[in-house]
């Protein structure tokens, strides 16, 4: 670390440079925000060397001509690494071959550029860092254009870039981006560089690349959180009671500390290990892994049970009911009036609930932090998707200012939404501030299960009058949700009553709908609740495009020609349309097909982007199903890399499929009943369909991806059943209806 | 205890706790970071490795019942620095995600290849019960069809 304070001042220069480079509100942002070490102290610290020059945080180059991008966004499977370097390394002129890629620290520069904040979440890693890893590209390829111009004395329009070079073609010269960069480095940025126009690009705008971390991920050698090792470093495991909340009554560490190989037995009391969150846990640190859980099991700790008591899922799923029966609701949409509407037509009203289940992240990598906490530092070596989180509750938890935390970040073994926060991570700076050594704590499954921040219930009761041609002419929506937002965001909402993330879907309806209410109760549990892949996209649709199917039904129409019929009526429909149609016709769903299989269809808006999904299943009236193709129609206004897009979409296909058929989280004793895998019951490979994903290229504004996948899967799946059986299942996971998918029988 | 056992063609002896799982031991003991703790319970397969020709999930397999074992790991899964056929295919799908449940995969396909060079999906739906969170499944399939028909066309090339 003697390399500190050197690289303090050069990124502080750094951090001025990318400063000026852009638009007013960035700057504003980044001097408030900016923090001592700015951006990116991973930079090689000396630019006079001739080692790197660093063109701004997210770019260097070195005198062999090789760039190294520094990435901001964590890389957890939807392949960013690979498409954020591809649009930087194009924007600049590089050579793909000769492009290397740096995780970033936490800086400024590395921040959401919309929300001021580092994370890696909500599909917003090419929708919003698009426009701003191109300006710094742009101008990092200026400043480049502008040192050779300098050097040869001549005009830089004469100069054109390609393959990691700089071409005089009129003299038929040529400079290397390594024998130009430290030039370049010392230029001031431009103000507003010239992006490339969409004809130019060559690595993205449906181009398949190979994904850069692949070859390490099949033979081994990819270093996840779990995988690092620091010199001196113990090893650590965890054990919290069943009851959320509970605490320490008492504890004898003793006959543990005695085990072969520990190195201690840290009891936390009231440690602050997330946003607003604190724990008691008794973290047994030892020289190996193994030494460190089997000594768990001589600790004798007992704990009291916490004053929210010991519920089950009877006392939650009671909670719902109680907030229905008088709960004030807030307001989240209310055009025309749907209780008039309602009450002058109510004998023929038509109402549901719909209900989607608990959900655990459960990533296959389990929760692990390495950790060390030398006096007034904390380094981490962390897979997470919050890096500056993590930052911020360190800096709190141990007291220490917070750029004195440095979190480095590694690949993630998945993350949907988990990885946002950093109660590992605390956990296992305490562990080694106790021990005065690099500590890497892991969690085992059973923690995971017992200690996520879940996907909570979704419950929405609806009623809905028709008109004379069968559209809804009022609807009155309740929703009851616990927060998902709170604990991964660290402002207040605009709405204290409104969570922004729990109405998604619900507050921008497609269909038009003349009188409408939409209310929503955001309701206090005992249980930690957080986002979770598709956020409150995944279960509003999976209300609304189920509804809308009913709809459909009751006015005895195709519930694809139904939907058109109704979308065409309201402008500013048009891609919806398009996807919808495109789905209909690649799935055989536009004409009567002629097979034995049943089909459902939804869509909508998320995350930026249009989706049609269509889920072709054979049905028998036992609920036997057996899926044989889902079709995904996708306008994300231009798609970047259609190979890696589409893994990301076959990919949501089967977490949607999870969550709607077997997987669900319930509630004993005050804590999680499910304890690993067997209770928690993912989709297994029987179960994962054929996928088929098609892509509109409408050219407009970038959409997400990550998130999209799942969103049509559930209702088109219950669609889908209806089509086929007449029975309309209104509650996830679908299990519980008796629902079984062809490969069931590999479940425990 | 004092064990020893062949771990990718090298011996080696070894005094742990006899109640070390396999795949702690191959982790910290050994350093061979590219088999994964998922579950603990058997159940993920992410810590699927080869044991005497038999697939055995290394996080519920206690060391003591290694002695003498041949065990092969994703890192010994290369010939000759050659890329087995199953890491190639894996290539060639783009199969994984997160990747972090690849390797348990991949060793999982590796043996299913030497028992049956060219699988049915039935096969395949029999023999490998891994589970991937990010969903590569059908991509899993693919590459396991694509792998039989290189050790094919290999065998082929060989008569």
């Amino acid at each position: 670390m003697t390399t500190a304070t050197k690289t303090v001042e050069i990124n502080r220069r750094h951090f001025l440079r990318a400063t000026a480079l852009l638009a007013g509100g960035f700057m504003v942002r980044w001097e408030i925000a900016a923090p001592a070490s700015a951006a990116g102290a991973t930079v090689i610290t000396d630019i006079s060397d001739a080692k790197p020059a660093v063109l701004n945080p997210w770019i260097q180059i070195t005198p062999d001509n090789w760039t190294t991008i520094v990435v901001s966004q964590a890389e957890m499977g939807q392949g960013i690494e690979t498409t954020l370097s591809a649009i930087v390394a194009d924007e600049l002129g590089s050579d793909w071959k000769r492009v290397r890629r740096e995780n970033s620290l936490v800086g400024p520069a590395y921040q959401n550029p919309q929300y001021h904040w580092q994370f890696t979440g909500n599909a917003e890693s090419i929708r919003t860092f698009h426009d701003y890893v191109r300006t710094l590209a742009a101008a990092a390829r200026e400043m480049l254009i502008a040192a050779a111009a300098a050097r040869w004395k001549i005009e830089p329009e004469q100069l054109r870039v390609a393959d990691s070079f700089i071409f005089d073609d009129r003299n038929g010269r040529k400079a290397s981006f390594g024998e130009l960069a430290v030039a370049a480095s010392k230029i001031a940025a431009p103000a507003k560089p010239k992006l490339k126009p969409r004809k130019d690009w060559k690595l993205v705008g449906g181009v398949e690349l190979e994904r850069v971390d692949i070859p390490a991920k099949i033979d081994g050698s990819a270093v996840f959180g779990i995988d690092v090792v620091v010199p001196n470093m113990a090893h650590a495991a965890v054990p919290f009671p069943r009851a959320f909340g509970a605490t320490i009554e008492r504890v004898n560490t003793d006959a543990a500390k005695a085990m072969p190989g520990v190195v201690d037995i840290v009891v936390l009391r009231q440690a602050l290990t997330a946003n607003g969150e604190k724990s008691d846990a008794v973290i047994a640190v030892a020289e190996k892994y193994w030494q460190a859980a089997r000594a768990l099991s001589a600790v004798d700790v007992s704990w009291s049970p916490p004053p929210t008591g010991l519920f089950d899922s009877k006392t939650i799923e009671a909670a719902y009911e109680t907030a229905f029966a008088g709960k004030p609701f807030e307001p989240v949409v209310h055009e025309g009036d749907a209780d008039k509407r309602l009450a002058s037509d109510a004998e023929n009203v038509v109402s549901a609930e719909y209900h989607s289940g608990w959900q655990a992240h459960a990533p296959l990598e389990p929760m692990n932090c390495t950790a060390f906490v030398d006096g007034d530092r904390c380094t981490l070596w962390a897979p997470t998707q919050g890096q500056e989180m993590c930052q911020i509750v360190l800096s709190y938890g141990l007291g220490i200012p917070k750029q004195n935390v440095i979190v480095n970040r590694t690949y993630l073994g998945g993350g949907f939404g988990r990885r946002l926060i950093a109660d590992y991570a605390a956990l296992a700076a305490y562990a080694s501030r106790a021990v005065h050594r690099p500590v890497k704590l892991i969690w085992s499954r059973e923690m995971d299960m017992a200690r996520d921040h879940y996907r909570p219930a979704f419950t929405q009761r609806v009623r809905a009058a028709l008109g004379a041609d069968g559209a809804p002419a009022a609807m009155e929506i309740k929703l009851v949700a616990p927060t998902i937002l709170r604990p991964v965001s660290p402002g207040p909402f605009p709405n204290p009553k409104i969570d922004p993330l729990c109405v998604e879907a619900l507050d921008e309806i497609a269909y038009p709908i003349e009188n409408l209410k939409v209310g929503f109760h955001l309701l206090d549990v005992p249980v930690p609740t957080m986002v979770w892949r598709t956020t409150g996209a995944g279960p509003n649709f999976f209300f609304l495009e189920s509804f809308i199917d009913e709809l459909a039904h009751r006015a005895d129409e195709d519930p694809y020609r139904y939907r058109r019929r109704l979308l065409a009526k309201k402008s500013g429909n048009e891609r919806l349309l398009a996807v919808l149609d495109l789905a209909a016709e690649k799935s055989g769903m536009a004409r009567p097909a002629n097979d034995e299989l049943a089909r459902g269809i939804a869509c909508g808006f998320g995350f930026g982007s249009y989706f049609a999904q269509v889920v072709e299943a054979r049905v028998t009236d036992d609920l036997t199903v057996d899926i044989r193709r889902v079709v995904s129609v996708i306008d994300c206004g231009t798609v970047l890399d259609p190979r890696i897009a589409s893994a990301s979409i076959a990919s949501g296909v089967v977490w949607g499929l999870s969550q709607a058929y077997a997987a669900e989280i319930s509630f004993a004793d005050g804590g999680v009943a499910e304890t690993n895998f067997n209770g928690y019951r993912i989709l297994t490979l029987p179960d994962a369909p054929p996928t088929e994903t098609h892509f509109i290229d409408s050219g407009q504004k970038l959409g997400g991806i990550g998130e999209l996948g799942p969103l049509g899967v559930p209702p088109a799946l219950t669609n889908a059943i209806f089509a086929a059986t007449g029975k309309r299942l209104r509650a996830l996971p679908l299990a519980r209806s008796g629902v079984k998918f062809r490969g069931s029988n590999n479940l425990a | 205890m004092k064990i020893s056992l062949t771990i990718n063609q090298t011996l080696h002896e070894l005094d742990v706790d006899e109640t070390t799982p396999l795949l702690w031991v191959l982790r910290d003991e050994l350093g061979l970071k590219g088999t994964k703790f998922g579950c603990g319970a058997g159940l993920c397969g992410a810590c699927s490795v080869h044991l005497n020709g038999n697939v055995v999930r290394a996080c519920s397999f206690p060391i003591k019942f290694a002695q003498d074992a041949n065990v092969t790991t994703i890192e010994g899964l290369k010939q000759n620095g050659k890329l087995h056929a199953v890491q190639q295919a894996w290539i060639e799908e783009q199969v994984p995600q997160c990747g972090y449940c690849q390797p348990g995969f991949i060793m999982a396909a590796a043996h299913l290849l030497e028992r049956k060079t060219n699988p049915s999906d039935q096969d395949i739906d029999q023999s490998v019960t891994n589970l991937c969170r990010c969903g590569t499944y059908e991509r899993v399939r693919a590459a396991i069809h694509r792998a039989a028909r290189f050790v094919s066309h290999e065998s082929h090339e060989a008569h």
